[in-house]
C-alpha cells in the first residue's frame, strides 16, 4: 500500500537557517539565466578590477607610433588618432558604467522603497502629495529629464548619477507603493494588526519583507537602464567628459574616424551589449527564482 | 465618453502646469543665476547686468514664473539669447522633421511587428518552437542595443559601406525622394528597438487568443486561419499595442535626439543639444517643456483610443 501519510514538516531549529541559505545560494547559481548572466558579467568586472594590472597601455597614455591601428594581440581593440589603446579605455569605461549602474540602483531602491512605502502604507495628503509629484516626473520622457538636468547640474560623473537617479527614483516610488497597497489589505497584516503591531513593526516586518523581491528585479533592470542612459549622454557630449574615458564618449571619439578606424567606436559598444545582455538575464533569472509562478 | 475625456483633460492640464512649473525652478536653482552660468568667464559687472535684465532675472520670482506661464499660454517663445532668432521660426522648421521621424517610425514599426508577432505566435501555438524562440531571441537582442551604437554600425554598413544611404547633406523638402533616402537609417534604427517590443507584445495577445475557447469555436465553424485570425485574434491585439506605443512614445522621443545628431538632422534633437552647449537656457527650457507636453498629449490621445477600442475600461 502506498504511504500516504504526508512528508515530514521540516522543523525550523536555528542551525537550519544557514543551510537554508546555503541551499538558495546553490538554486541561485545553479539557475541557467543566473549561470548565463554571471559567465558574461564575472570576466568584464574581474577584467575591470584588474585592468590596473594587466600588461596593457594605460588609459589615458597616448603613443604617436602607434596611431590607428587595427586589433592585433597587443593592441586587442585598435588605437585611436592619439595611438591610446581602445581595450584599456573600454576597461576603464565599463568601470564608470558599474559605478553609475550600481549608485543609481542603489539610490533609485533606497528612495523608492522609503516614499513608497510612506505612500502606500499612510495614504492621504502624504500619498497625494508624493504622486502628485511623481507622476510630474513621470510626464517627461526619462533621457530628456536626464538630459535637462545634466543641462542645469553639468557635466560630469556625480551629476549624471544624480540626473539619472531623479529619473528613476519616481518609477520606483509607483512600483513600491502599489506593492504596498495590495499588501495592507491582507489578511496576516490584520493579523498583525489585532495584536497591538505598531505601524513601525508592520511596515519593517510584514511589508517591506514582502516587497524586496519586485524591487531587486526593478533595481537590476535599472542598473541597465542607466548604464545605457550613461553612455547615451556621455555620446551626446553631456556626461562623463573627455579624457576620463567612459564607454559613450569611446564611440563619440571614433564617430569622426568611422570610415578609417570602425574598431574605435564599435568594439566598445559590443562591451555596453554585454553588459546588457548579462544585466537582462541576471534579472530575468533572479524574477524567476524569486517568484516560482512567473516560470 | 465626453466625461471621460473632461476628466481626462484636467488631468493633464495638471500634469502641464506642473511641468512647467518644475522646469521653470528647476532652471532657477542653478548656482549663480541662469546669466552667469550662461556667460562663464566671458562677461562681468555691466555686461553680465545686461544680460540679466534680458533675461528678467532680477524681477520678483513670482512675476517671473507668471511671465513665463503667460507667454507659453499666448505661444510666445521669445527668442534665443545667444543668437536672437525667434525660437518659434527655429521649432517651425526643427519640429516638422522631428515628428515625422517619429511619425515613420511609429508606422514602419507597426507594420513590421504585427505580422511577425503573429507569425510568432502562430508558430509557437502549433508547436515550431524553434521558430518562435528564434524570433523572441533576436528581439530581446536588438532591444538591449544601445540605439546610439546600432545606428553607427548600420551607418557604417549602408551608409559609407553600401552608399545606399546618404550619410550627410541638406534636406532638401522639394525633393520628397532625397528627404526620405536621409530619414531613412534614422528611422530603421528607432523602429529597430519599437519592433522588438511590439512584436513581443502582438505574439503574447495573439497567443493568449489562439487558446480561448472562441477560437476554437470558430475554427470548428470552418473558418479559415487567416480569417479566425483577423476576426478575432488581431482584433484583441489591437489594445496592448496601442498602449505600448503610445508608452514608448516617450522613448522615442529620447531616441530622435540620438539619431539626429548622429546623422546630423537639423530637428528639435539637435536644437537641444546646440541649446544646451551654449547654455542658452530660454531655449533648452521651451524644449525640455515641448518634449514633455508631446509625451503628455501622446498618453492623452492613447487613454483615449484605448478607451474607443475597449468601452469597459473605466479609468
Amino acid at each position: 500500500m502506498a504511504d500516504l501519510s504526508l512528508p515530514a514538516t521540516p522543523t525550523r531549529k536555528p542551525g537550519l537557517l544557514a543551510a537554508g541559505s546555503a541551499i538558495a545560494r546553490h538554486r541561485f547559481l545553479s539557475h541557467p539565466k543566473v549561470r548565463l548572466a554571471l559567465v558574461l558579467l564575472v570576466p568584464i568586472i574581474l577584467l575591470t578590477i584588474f585592468a590596473p594590472i594587466l600588461p596593457i597601455q594605460k588609459p589615458l597614455e597616448t603613443n604617436l607610433r602607434a596611431m590607428m591601428q587595427f586589433p592585433s594581440i597587443e593592441h586587442v581593440f585598435g588605437t585611436d588618432k592619439m595611438g591610446r589603446d581602445i581595450f584599456s579605455r573600454t576597461l576603464a569605461g565599463v568601470q564608470v558604467s558599474l559605478l553609475v549602474g550600481f549608485s543609481v540602483a542603489g539610490i533609485a531602491l533606497v528612495f523608492g522603497m522609503v516614499l513608497g512605502t510612506l505612500a502606500g502604507f499612510y495614504g492621504g495628503l502624504i500619498d497625494r502629495a508624493i504622486m502628485t509629484v511623481v507622476d510630474i516626473f513621470l510626464a517627461f520622457p526619462s533621457l530628456l529629464l536626464a538630459i535637462g538636468l545634466v543641462s542645469v547640474m553639468g557635466t560630469g560623473m556625480v551629476p549624471v548619477i544624480l540626473a539619472i537617479s531623479l529619473a528613476d527614483v519616481p518609477r520606483f516610488i509607483r512600483l513600491q507603493r502599489s506593492q504596498v497597497l495590495s499588501l495592507r489589505s491582507r489578511a496576516f497584516i490584520d493579523a498583525a494588526r489585532t495584536v497591538d503591531a505598531s505601524q513601525f513593526w508592520l511596515m519593517s516586518r510584514h511589508i517591506v519583507p514582502n516587497t524586496l523581491a519586485a524591487m531587486l528585479v526593478a533595481a537590476s533592470i535599472a542598473a541597465a537602464n542607466a548604464i545605457l542612459v550613461e553612455a547615451s549622454l556621455s555620446f551626446l557630449g553631456l556626461g562623463i567628459m573627455p579624457p576620463q574615458p567612459s564607454l559613450g564618449n569611446i564611440v563619440r571619439d571614433g564617430q569622426t574616424y568611422l570610415e578609417q578606424a570602425w574598431w574605435i567606436s564599435t568594439l566598445p559598444g559590443v562591451v555596453i551589449l554585454l553588459i546588457a545582455i548579462g544585466l537582462h538575464f541576471l534579472s530575468d533569472g533572479v524574477r524567476e527564482l524569486l517568484d516560482p509562478r512567473s516560470r | 465618453m465626453a466625461e471621460y475625456t473632461a476628466k481626462k483633460l484636467a488631468q493633464m492640464l495638471i500634469t502641464v502646469i506642473g511641468v512647467i512649473t518644475l522646469v521653470f525652478f528647476t532652471l532657477r536653482l542653478i548656482p549663480g543665476d541662469a546669466a552667469s552660468a550662461m556667460a562663464g568667464d566671458t562677461l562681468s559687472g555691466e555686461a553680465l547686468q545686461v544680460l540679466r535684465d534680458q533675461m528678467g532675472l532680477d524681477e520678483p520670482l513670482l512675476s517671473q514664473y507668471l511671465g513665463f506661464l503667460r507667454d507659453l499660454a499666448m505661444i510666445d517663445l521669445g527668442e534665443t539669447i545667444t543668437t536672437r532668432i525667434p525660437i518659434a521660426d527655429l521649432l517651425w522648421r526643427a519640429l516638422p522633421i522631428t515628428l515625422s521621424i517619429a511619425m515613420a517610425t511609429i508606422v514602419l514599426s507597426i507594420v513590421i511587428s504585427i505580422p511577425l508577432g503573429t507569425l510568432a505566435a502562430f508558430m509557437a501555438h502549433k508547436g515550431r518552437n524553434w521558430l518562435d524562440n528564434g524570433l523572441t531571441g533576436a528581439a530581446m537582442l536588438i532591444d538591449l542595443m544601445p540605439p546610439f551604437w546600432t545606428a553607427l554600425v548600420l551607418l557604417l554598413i549602408f551608409s559609407l559601406g553600401l552608399g545606399w544611404f546618404p550619410a550627410s547633406g541638406q534636406l532638401d523638402w522639394s525633393n520628397p525622394g532625397s528627404v526620405a533616402l536621409r530619414l531613412a537609417l534614422p528611422v530603421i534604427v528607432l523602429s529597430l528597438s519599437q519592433v522588438a517590443t511590439l512584436a513581443r507584445i502582438t505574439r503574447t495577445a495573439v497567443l493568449e487568443v489562439l487558446n480561448e475557447d472562441y477560437v476554437r469555436t470558430a475554427r470548428s465553424m470552418g473558418w479559415s486561419e487567416l480569417r479566425v485570425l483577423f476576426r478575432h485574434a488581431l482584433k484583441n491585439a489591437a489594445l496592448p499595442i496601442a498602449t505600448v506605443v503610445g508608452l514608448s512614445f516617450g522613448n522615442l522621443l529620447g531616441g530622435t535626439v540620438i539619431v539626429e545628431f548622429i546623422f546630423t538632422i537639423p530637428g528639435v534633437g539637435n536644437l537641444l543639444i546646440a541649446g544646451i552647449n551654449s547654455r542658452d537656457y530660454q531655449l533648452v527650457q521651451t524644449l525640455i517643456v515641448l518634449y514633455a507636453l508631446l509625451f503628455v498629449v501622446i498618453n492623452f490621445a492613447t487613454d483615449l483610443i484605448y478607451k474607443t477600442l475597449d468601452p469597459r475600461v473605466q479609468f
